[in-house]
């Protein structure tokens, strides 16, 4: 019953955006198809369709440079995430560790990551091996600058009741300091994430044999429009994906900035205890 | 109380000499490694190959005058056109109920695709050349200030709000004199991320032109193996990047004055000059 | 029908538990004096506001005697031991509930217990009960964010009774809640107060409800922050709010309203 009024009012609110959709598709597809737009580099609406139906269904071509750019942009995400992390916990440990590696961190950061992009491939070769390296040297910075914020703030009350208590270093590190940097550290991670796609892209496009961005440069210069702008689809569905994952975890992690999550939380923990506490 | 704060505002001496130090250690072992043969001279090349490479490039030869010169005028054109775009769309659409809520889905799509990946399309639509070039680095500088002048414009504070209507004042008064007020430290942000897309932007663009420009530049260098030469590019990059940061900070600080202590002992005595100099004015005559 | 009496548990035979001579404190290497030459003692049991305007050295004597800050002049005892660093002895509660916003009301109840020991299911059973007797039986699992400012209070006044403290320093607990919570809150705290049998050191700048709550009232002054007084205020308990109504506490206001200058 609850659930079929909220489809209902799920589809009432998605109709008017469905209808302008099919409007501006329709009067796109009447504009070329009566010589409105002659530009060979506008193609008509169905063209796209029918080149995302080749792509990814009748011919299938675009999975293997999907995965492959999936892959580069997960794993180098991996890499930069764990060095970031590591270094931002080094840092809000020992003063000192983080005053004589800020300056190295400022220089990375300005930088742009991008410029590297011909030296990594010199470096790493035109594998995969180059574009995971692009994408962990550029999501590094947003994550690490995140982390560090996060774990460096400070609540004084916080501090003082902790001491209060008699608490260690370490379990103020551990029960304070680190949950309260989770927000912000996942707000850094989501930035990375992003980041990392792009750092696969962007070698993908300087030089490599698969993936989606040789795929997409592919079709661009062979002005196969209609296939090219099929292929940029397959990046917003890897970004979406990468997005929705992060997103998910922020969710179950830091379920205390979700009021929808703190009541199921809450619930299973109540649970949780009068179990423990029949035993 | 205040001596503490003098001390981690100004780095100690010792602390200095430490920089100093690890600094030249690092930069020591590279150049020995670099030397005695551990690290490949090819792919590694050492300080002082780095430091031969940045006098022939800025001075012997000067060969990277003409491809900074291109690249940021590019940036300047690409970042000015995408953002005062961002913040025009943005205003607009935050101040219109029906637009955003229209819009609200493609800027999702949009926010996850990269923007950057958009690149090879452009070039082959808008052909070789600078507006192709022009036309990426605004796309990707375009977003940012686009995002956060729209939700400045949104999360304006409701209490001030409804005290302007209760004065009457039209809407541009309230976009004037409330709303982009207040959204300016949000919509610098996007700004500052903007101008530092852009340089990623010029670069990427000139990845795949190849024809001039420094991304060109360090793309050339790679292939000859000329990595000192490429490295000597970087790190000039390095130092822009270090420059529009910094300007972008001080910028930051004239235009949000209210934000930092400076801005407003530096804006309150210019105006109560100007009082003052008026009221004058007024006496006299 | 609230009569001034000796109170008993003021009285000259209760033990002292918190004894200062001639403490101060300077800040910024003797640039800035928040407290100087304080000479007080504080029996066991007792409750005790310290009232005064800002910067007269509140808040700074409550973390002296939490060990949270290092005193610069005198001596400071808590059951006849020098104070040296952060002890057990005292639990605190602060004008923010500092509440963990990641953990359930009672687990935030359990906190001091977690940074000690390992969590019996005695102490569950404490922090159950700790959580009834301030009213928020119904919601030991709600998370902090989920509540009100006076229940997260509530909490914060839970989670201070399970550290099992025998004195507790209380800034301005109830400083940022609206009148009428607090005044309620003030009155539960005072059965409850009496109830666990502790020691209380209120720091609070509403006159009224520092000789309400208390049987001595610390009178400061500041610049530099000053002990100007010991009032004791003689009215027997329980209380409710029409002593506030009575010619002799408006006396004591009145007293108190004078050593501050504030009339």
């Amino acid at each position: 019953m609850h659930n079929d009024q909220n489809r209902m009012f799920w589809i009432l609110r998605a109709a008017p955006h469905l209808l302008l959709l099919a409007a501006i598709l329709a009067a796109w597809e009447g504009a070329v198809a009566t010589g409105l737009i002659t530009t060979i580099m506008i193609p008509r609406p169905s063209a796209i369709g029918g080149a995302i139906v080749e792509l990814y269904v009748t011919k299938g071509t675009i999975y293997e440079h999907f995965f492959i750019t999936l892959t580069e942009a997960v794993v180098g995400f991996g890499i930069g995430a764990a060095v970031a992390i590591a270094l931002a916990v080094s840092s809000s440990l020992s003063e000192n560790f983080g005053r004589y590696v800020s300056p190295y961190a400022v220089v990375l950061n300005v930088t742009p990551g991008i410029a590297l992009t011909p030296i990594i491939i010199a470096w790493f070769g035109y594998g995969m091996g180059s574009k995971i390296a692009l994408a962990a040297v550029i999501c590094f910075f947003p994550i690490f600058v995140n982390t560090l914020t996060g774990l460096r703030q400070t609540d004084e009350d916080r501090e003082e009741l902790f001491r209060s208590f008699g608490a260690s270093q370490r379990q103020v590190f551990m029960q304070l300091r680190v949950p309260a940097a989770l927000p912000l550290m996942f707000a850094g991670l989501k930035i990375g994430l992003t980041t990392a796609l792009i750092g696969a892209v962007v070698a993908e496009f300087a030089q490599a044999t698969a993936g989606v961005g040789v795929l997409m440069s592919r079709f661009s210069f062979s002005l196969n429009m209609a296939s090219s702008l099929a292929t940029l689809l397959s990046m917003t569905l890897i970004g979406l994906l990468l997005f929705y994952t992060m997103e998910f975890l922020d969710d179950r992690i830091v379920f205390w900035r979700r009021e929808a999550r703190m009541a199921a939380v809450s619930r299973a923990r109540a649970r949780a205890w009068k179990s423990g506490a029949a035993h | 109380m205040t001596d503490n704060v003098k001390a981690t505002s100004q780095p100690k001496t010792g602390q200095m000499v430490i920089h100093f130090t690890i600094f030249l250690a690092l930069i020591l072992s590279w150049e020995l490694g670099a030397q005695m043969g551990w690290l490949d001279k090819l792919f590694f090349p050492a300080p002082s190959a780095i430091l031969t490479s940045f006098w022939r490039i800025y001075v012997s030869q000067g060969n990277i005058w003409f491809h900074l010169y291109i690249s940021l005028g590019l940036v300047f054109a690409g970042f000015t056109a995408g953002s005062i775009l961002g913040v025009g769309l943005g205003a607009v659409v935050g101040m219109n109920a029906t637009v955003r809520r229209f819009l609200q889905p493609y800027v999702i799509v949009l926010e996850a695709t990269p923007r950057i990946a958009v690149a090879p399309l452009l070039i082959a639509a808008l052909g070789f050349g600078a507006t192709s070039k022009i036309a990426i680095i605004m796309l990707v500088c375009f977003f940012a200030p686009f995002i956060n002048t729209l939700s400045g414009v949104i999360n304006v504070d409701r209490d001030r709000f409804e005290l302007m209507r209760s004065l009457g004042a039209s809407k541009i008064q309230v976009l004037r004199k409330l709303v982009l007020p207040e959204a300016v430290p949000v919509i610098m942000a996007g700004e500052r991320l903007a101008l530092t897309s852009a340089l990623s932007g010029v670069l990427v663009a000139e990845f795949i032109q190849r024809d001039q420009g420094i991304g060109t530049l360090i793309l050339t260098y790679t292939r000859n193996l000329n990595m000192a030469s490429a490295f000597a590019c970087i790190f000039t990059l390095t130092l822009i990047g270090f420059l529009i940061f910094k300007g972008m900070e001080r910028l930051d600080h004239r235009i949000a004055y209210w934000k930092n202590e400076a801005g407003l002992r530096r804006v309150g005595a210019k105006r109560a000059r100007a009082w003052a100099a008026e009221q004058g004015g007024l006496a006299r005559a | 029908m609230a009569k001034p009496v000796e109170n008993s548990t003021a009285s000259a035979q209760a033990k002292t538990v918190i004894e200062g001579r001639d403490v101060g404190k300077t800040f910024g290497g003797g640039a800035v004096i928040a407290l100087e030459g304080a000479n007080f003692t504080v029996a066991e049991g007792s409750f005790v506001s310290l009232v005064g305007p800002s910067g007269c050295g509140k808040s700074t004597l409550l973390r002296l005697i939490a060990g949270l800050i290092d005193r610069t002049s005198g001596s400071l005892t808590v059951h006849g031991r020098d104070i040296t660093g952060p002890h057990t002895d005292v639990g605190m509660m602060f004008q923010r509930a500092t509440l963990l916003e990641w953990r359930t009301a009672i687990e935030n109840v359990l906190l001091p217990i977690e940074i000690q020991r390992s969590v019996t299911s005695a102490d569950k059973a404490r922090a159950a009960e700790l959580l009834a007797m301030v009213g928020l039986k119904d919601f030991a699992f709600s998370f902090p964010s989920q509540l009100s400012g006076g229940m997260q209070q509530r909490v914060a006044l839970a989670r201070l009774l399970q550290t099992g403290a025998d004195i507790l320093l209380m800034d301005e607990p109830f400083g940022a809640l609206d009148e009428f919570t607090r005044e309620r809150l003030n009155l539960e705290l005072m059965r409850i107060v009496s109830e666990v049998g502790a020691t209380t050191l209120f720091v609070t700048h509403n006159i009224l409800e520092a000789i309400f709550l208390a049987d001595e009232v610390m009178v400061m002054t500041p610049r530099p922050g000053r002990l100007a007084r010991m009032v004791h205020v003689p009215f027997a308990r329980p209380r409710t709010p029409e002593l506030t109504l009575t010619p002799e506490f408006n006396a004591l206001v009145a007293e108190v309203r004078d050593i501050l200058g504030t009339h």
